[in-house]
Order: structure tokens, then sequence, then C-alpha cells
């Protein structure tokens, strides 16, 4: 029997509409590193929150040196021995080193009514020393600190709440690298031995598959919320975990791809060596009617930016965004509005839609103009062009008055599309448009794309799985760390292989 | 669920059930309460109340606060008394034309330096306080009482509604027309639910902001000159217990001050409750200076009424 320190049976996670994790068995022993790969909504991030106990599991079990593993809480989590550093650096900026260490736990340092910060800076030098960082004063703020130095910390910290267990802990590591340089990352790997070395686990998750294959000694690969692979190092190459993450494509007739149009050559909107700093540079692309164009990366690729970029939400540092050959700034999405440039944003609950007000009042809040005269809106024309797009789309609703709030996910989105498509817009950009948007709505989604573009509207289409991305548009965009890496046509009948992506993505 | 519902559309409805009440309760502590003389004291002193109101109802649907609509109040029945001799019943483009001014002035600093709106209108508060002070050189000054013929007009009363209410409820209608009917009007709600979406929608919430501002300002003005036309004075203290008065008619008539629900027509009933509460605690002879207690209290009550009680939505702008 091998020496397990964490052991997980059958865990699942559903949200309403959607399943994020089934079936997830994964074991770790003592002293090893598991490495956890998978595309952008895998289910790594969720698996990370279910052990760390920030999220329940809907079904399954865990287990922690052979004993039941449940709690309500990080907190729980941390005394049982689990800690985490997170995808966004928590720390506090404005505090010091060591009051970040023991954030929450200065009572162990308490005088009479004050804080003894020699004797926390004392605790925090020995804590830090552990990590072999003796060189950092536990004095200084975090501010004046680099990323790398700050992740130190994080995991000083976490290392500090949950490593006083004799019998090793579980440290889970959520993409520690994706701010560090090269240089960085290798002090990172050196500490991460030294932690397993002292007889504690980690669960290390990150989108470069060369780091995941030399740190880990085994790597569990995810893909849409199900376990496909469990690869040990000495079997492991990207290629491998590349044909496990990505497994077969739908097929195309769910996607609708003998609809897909033939776009022309007329180019409607172009972008030329746009950058924004500390995001990306240099992105150029042509967009011509009835197109739809792909925007493939993984998180942090810039694509996010490029979108936002692209809508007005924000603003270009350089290069040049031209509609129709004629260039064009847009200081806020209200601009790209009046000139024709809408999004269907990632975030439909705070960006999407207005929950509080009515299925109609949403669908007809973008095209005013279209519906008012001198700015005096008509009560019956907004009313009768929701009734229109509540057919249209089939939205289940009860009528155009009841509040958008009271719709499930998919119909919410509907709504969405409707308000973005009901206007006189020429380019729609899709940002995840079937985020948490069950099946049946997702079919009705894509034949929606599929009926703008034939009437002309250029989309610009950030999908939620690349299998989405790829079958939907016809010609492809890959990002990565902020470039355009690759761009690739993707005709009816001659769709690139999401193997072929994902290698530039990576 | 179904207790949900009763308990919601009970506070929904609390307004007209409060009006009903109150009219009853100091109808029997005074009977008099309910005859033509005092209904017709009622409605004058809901005009103004009601005119400063309208506009402050749309700055708290966006989300934002309004704290200079008394000030504004103030200087604005200032500048009517003290141009009056000069321009007669003119003189309420002046005050109007000023109300724009410094309501544009808040909207601008709030939207321009994105500084928290209690803290630009607090500010300015202040600044129109002191100009209300140092333009009548103190207290209050009088309308000359050879001129006041020329504001004899505002007597007239139509059976028992006398026509400055006729007055305010135009200006009510014009607000609610606004509110229901307008691109601006829809924005205002759009931006109080959800400033990231409404920017997102492409709607101009900046511009949104700046008139919603704007439009507090010419209300509160037009409530100013309403006072200044009732009191045949200048008074620069005449706003001082305004600001509390005007959040209370918004809220009391229902508008949750998070933003994104409410209505005018909310205020008009707010607007008249509040001078009600008023003229049955003189009728029930309270001392003035323990009124704004209960206009205070009253306040705070209607807030927690209105607010979720979930404890997200905090209002922070």
């Amino acid at each position: 029997m091998e020496d397990v320190l964490f052991r997980i049976r059958n865990i699942g996670k559903e949200y309403p509409g959607t399943v994020a994790l089934a079936g997830i068995d994964l074991d770790v022993r003592r002293g090893e590193i598991v490495g956890l790969v998978g595309e952008n909504g895998a289910g790594k991030s969720t698996l990370l929150r279910i052990i760390s106990c920030v999220e329940q599991p809907t079904t399954g079990s865990m287990e922690m040196h052979g004993k039941p593993f449940r709690g309500k809480n990080l907190l729980d989590a941390n005394h049982m021995g689990v800690g985490m550093v997170f995808q966004e650096q928590s720390l506090m900026k404005n505090l010091s080193v060591a009051q970040n260490i023991y954030l929450g736990r200065e009572r162990g340092f308490r005088r009479f009514l004050f804080i003894d910060w020699r004797k926390m800076n004392a605790a925090g030098s020995v804590a830090l020393a552990s990590l072999g960082m003796k060189s950092l004063s536990p004095a200084r703020k975090v501010l004046e600190l680099d990323f790398a130095a700050r992740q130190m910390v994080e995991i000083a910290k976490v290392l500090n709440i949950v490593g006083d267990k004799t019998d090793g802990c579980l440290i889970l590591l959520d993409e520690p690298t994706s701010v560090l340089n090269d240089a960085e990352i290798r002090t990172l790997f050196e500490k991460m031995r030294m932690i397993t070395d002292q007889g504690n686990s980690i669960i290390f998750v990150s989108h470069r598959l060369s780091e995941v294959i030399e740190i880990s000694d085994r790597i569990y690969v995810f893909k849409d919320g199900r376990q496909t692979a469990l690869v040990d190092k000495k079997d492991a190459n990207e290629d491998l975990l590349y044909e496990k993450m990505v497994g077969r494509g739908t097929s195309g007739e769910y996607f609708k791809v003998s609809s897909q149009t033939d776009p022309g050559d007329i180019i409607i909107l172009e972008a030329r060596n746009l950058g924004l700093k500390g995001f990306f540079k240099d992105v150029s692309f042509r967009l011509r009617k009835g197109e739809v164009l792909g925007i493939c990366g993984v998180v942090g690729s810039g694509k996010e930016e490029v979108c936002s970029v692209l809508c007005g939400d924000d603003s270009a540092d350089v290069g040049q965004i031209l509609l129709d050959g004629k260039e064009r700034h847009f200081a806020d999405p209200s601009e790209a509005l009046s000139a024709g440039i809408l999004s269907v944003p990632k975030e439909r609950r705070e960006e999407g839609i207005i929950g509080i007000l009515s299925v109609a009042e949403n669908i007809s809040l973008s095209s005013m103009k279209a519906i008012s005269r001198h700015r005096v809106v008509s009560g019956r024309e907004r009313t009768n062009r929701a009734l229109d797009w509540i057919r249209k789309l089939n939205i289940k609703a009860s009528g155009p008055k009841v509040s958008v709030d009271t719709l499930s996910g998919g119909n919410a989105q509907k709504v969405v599309f409707a308000r973005v498509i009901c206007g006189e817009n020429r380019v729609v950009i899709l940002n995840h448009p079937t985020r948490g948007v069950d099946v049946g709505a997702k079919e009705d989604i894509y034949q929606l794309i599929r009926e703008i573009t034939e009437k002309g509207i250029g989309v610009v289409l950030l999908g939620d799985t690349l299998d989405e991305t790829i079958s939907l548009s016809s010609r492809l965009l890959v990002m990565k760390d902020g470039l355009v890496v690759a761009e690739m046509e993707s005709s009816r009948d001659n769709k690139p292989s999401q193997i072929d992506v994902v290698r530039y993505m990576m | 669920m179904a207790t949900k519902i009763t308990v919601q559309s009970f506070v929904d409805n609390l307004p007209w059930l409060l009006l009903i009440a109150l009219v009853a309760v100091f109808t029997g502590i005074n009977p008099r309460f309910i005859g033509a003389i005092s209904l017709a004291n009622i409605f004058t002193a809901a005009a103004p109340l009601l005119c400063l109101s309208l506009g402050a109802t749309f700055v708290i649907v966006t989300g934002a606060i309004d704290l200079s609509v008394g000030a504004i109040v103030s200087a604005s029945c200032v500048i009517y008394g003290l141009t009056f001799p000069v321009l007669g019943n003119w003189s309420v483009l002046a005050a109007l034309g000023f109300g724009f001014v410094a309501g544009s002035l808040n909207g601008l600093v709030f939207t321009w330096l994105k500084i928290p709106s209690f803290m630009v209108t607090l500010a300015a508060a202040a600044l129109w306080k002191s100009m209300a002070l140092i333009m009548v050189g103190g207290g209050a000054k009088g309308i000359p009482l050879e001129l006041w013929k020329g504001l004899r007009w505002s007597d007239v009363s139509l059976g028992i509604i006398p026509l400055l209410f006729v007055i305010a409820l135009a200006v009510f209608a014009l607000y609610y027309f606004v509110q229901s009917k307008t691109a601006l009007g829809r924005a205002i709600f759009a931006v109080g639910a959800s400033e990231r979406a409404a920017r997102m929608f492409g709607l101009r919430v900046n511009s949104t902001k700046f008139w919603v501002f704007a439009l507090s300002g010419v209300g509160a003005a037009l409530g100013g000159a309403l006072y200044s036309i009732t009191l045949k004075t200048s008074l620069a203290t005449v706003g001082d217990p305004v600001t509390l008065l005007a959040i209370a008619a918004v809220v009391i008539g229902g508008t949750p001050l998070t933003g994104g629900k409410g209505s005018v027509l909310r205020t008009l009933l707010g607007a008249l409750l509040v001078v009600i509460i008023q003229n049955g605690l003189n009728t029930a002879a309270v001392d003035p200076y323990w009124q704004q207690i209960v206009f205070g209290a009253f306040t705070i009550l209607a807030v927690y009424l209105n607010s979720e009680k979930g404890g997200r939505n905090l209002i922070v702008k």
C-alpha cells in the first residue's frame, strides 16, 4: 500500500445548468508533486476550491491521512493541513511581510493589549528561512517586493499556517508561475522540492505543460470536468497531454458547420498593431463581412483585453482600429455602439443583463435610437420588439414585463443576444457567448450566430471551449503571452485540429 | 415564498396605507385637520418640497445622493428675492439658471473627478450656503412691500388646490415624463441598477449622471423660488432643514437608496406624507425643534424597510 496523504473519491460538482466536475478520483502520495492540467473550464480550479473547502462538492468524499476530510471553509481546511495559494495574490500590499504571514493570527504575539512586533518579525524570519529566504526582511512592506518574492511570501504564509503538522500537509498551487520569469520559476521549483522533501505534498496547476512535466511526479489530465488521464512523469510528453486535454471534437452538426458562411472580401473591421501595455502588443487582423473570427488563447494570453479594446471598454495605447477603412477611437462602449460595435460580455450577471429590469427593457436598452423619436421612447414599440424577440429566440419568459432575474441562464443569455443584435450593429463581439448555458440554449445560440453572419454581421468570437471556437469560426487567431502567434483558416470542410491550435497556445 | 411576497407588497404599499392612517389619526386629534384651510396649507407647503424632491429622486435612482439640495434651495430663494425688484416674475429664470449651473457643477465634478457624490455635494452645499448668506448680507431680506402686488398671482386657488401646487404638479408631470418616456429616464434606472452593465450596454453613463444632477439642481432651484414667493423674503436659512426633508420624501415614498428602483410618482406621495406629518405635528403642538428628530427617525425607518436585508448592495457612492 502506497503512502497516500490525500485521497479523493468520486468528487462531483454541479452548478445550476452545468456540471463542473464529475467522478473525480485522485490520490496524492506523501512527498509528491501532483500536476493538474486541462483547458480553461476543465474543472481544475473548481477541484482546488473543493479541496480547500471554499466550495462544497455535490457528490463524493475526501480523506486525509486515512481520515474523512470535510470542512466548511478555508480555515477548516487549514486546520486539517490543507493550504491554498491563490491564483490572484491575496496578500495585503500595505502590510509588512510578517504581518501578512500572521494575518488573522496576531493573537499569538499579543502582550497585554498590544502586539509584540519584534516577536512577530522574529517568527517571520524563521518562517522565511525555512524556505531558504534568509535575505528577505520580514519588516518590509509587501508593496516593495517584486511578484516572485510576493509569491514566495504567499507560499511561506500558507506553509506556516498548515506546516506544523508532523505527518505532512498538502499545499495547493494554482498557476503560481504565470507572473514569474524563468529564473524565478527555477527558484520556485527548488522551494517546492524543499517543501516535499520535508514530507509534505503539493498539487500544482499550470497552463505551461513543460513546467508541469518537469516538476510533477504524476500528472492528472482533466477535460470538461472529467479526468481523462493519469500520466507518470516518465511517460509524460507534451503531445500525449495535449491529446488527452482536448479529446475528440464534437460533431460538426452540433455547431451547424454546414451553414458556415463564405465571407467575401469586404473588410468591416481592421486592427493594425494594436497594443495595450502589460497585456498585448502588435495585434493585427481583418474581419470581413459575415465572418466569424475566433481568438484562441489561454487565460492571460491577452485575448480578453483585445476584446475590451474592440468594444470600447478599454483604450489601446498604440495601433489603430479601422471601421470601413476609417480610423476610429472609442472612449467608452457607447462610442463603439454608435459606430455599430457591441459585445455580448463575459460576465452575464454583472455586464450582460440588468437583472432587476424587465426583459423588454433589457432588450431595448442598447437600441434606444431605434425605438425613440427625439429621445422620446415609444413604450409600445419597445414591448412589440421584445415580444418579437421572445418568439424568435424562443425565450422562456412569462412575458416582456418580467424581470430578467427570474430567467434561467440560457434564457437570460438569449435576452443578451436579442439586445446585441436587435440594433443596427455591424460588428458583434461574443465573449464566451455560451458560458453557463444549457445544451439546448447552446444549440439555439449557435444557430443564431450562423443567422447573423448570413446577414453580413462580422463576429469576433472568444469561445467557451476550443472546440466551440474552432467549429464556429471561419478564421482563427491564436494568442500567446500577448502576441498573435498564429492565424489559421478554418473553413467549413477544413477545420484545424484542436491539438494543432493548443500547440500554439501553450 | 408566499409570505415573502406579502411582506414585500406590504412594504411597497406602505406609503399609501401610511397616508390614510396619518390623515385618520390627525383628524382624530383635531377634526379641523381635514378642513379646507388645513388642506390648502398642506398643498401650499407641499409645492416647493415636491419640486425639489423630484430631482433628488433621479439622483437617488442612479444610486448617488445629492446633499446640496438644501443649500441650492437657500441660494435660489435669495437670488429670486434679490432679483425680484429688477426682473419681476422673470426672476424665476435667474433662479432656475442658477440651479442648472449649480447642479451641472455637481454633475461635472462627480463624473470627471470620480469623487463620491455625497462628498461632492456636501462641499457644494457649503459653497452655496455661504453664497446665499453673503448675497443677502446675513439672515434674511424681505421683498419690499410695494412689490407684493406682483406676487399676488401666487395666492390664486383652484377650489382648495392652490396655484403653486398646480405648478408643482406640472413640474411633477414633466419629471414623470422624463422618467418614463425618454431615453434619459430609462438610462437612469439602468445606471442605478448596474453601472458596469449600463456601460457595457453602450449607454452614456457619465452623461446620465450629469443630467440627473443638473435636473436635481433645477428642481431645487424651483423649490427655492417657491419658498421665496410664499415667504416674500430672501431667506438664506430656508434650505437648512430641506435636504433631510427631500431625502425623507424620496425614501418614505419608497425609492430605495440602492438605486435602480423607484419613481417620482412615489416621491409625490412621499412629499405629501412629509408635509402631512409636519402639519400634523404642528396641529398636535409638537415643538418644531423636535420635528427634525421625527423626520430623521422616519427616514432611517424608511431606508431600513426599503433596503435589501441580505447585506449586499451597501451604498458607497
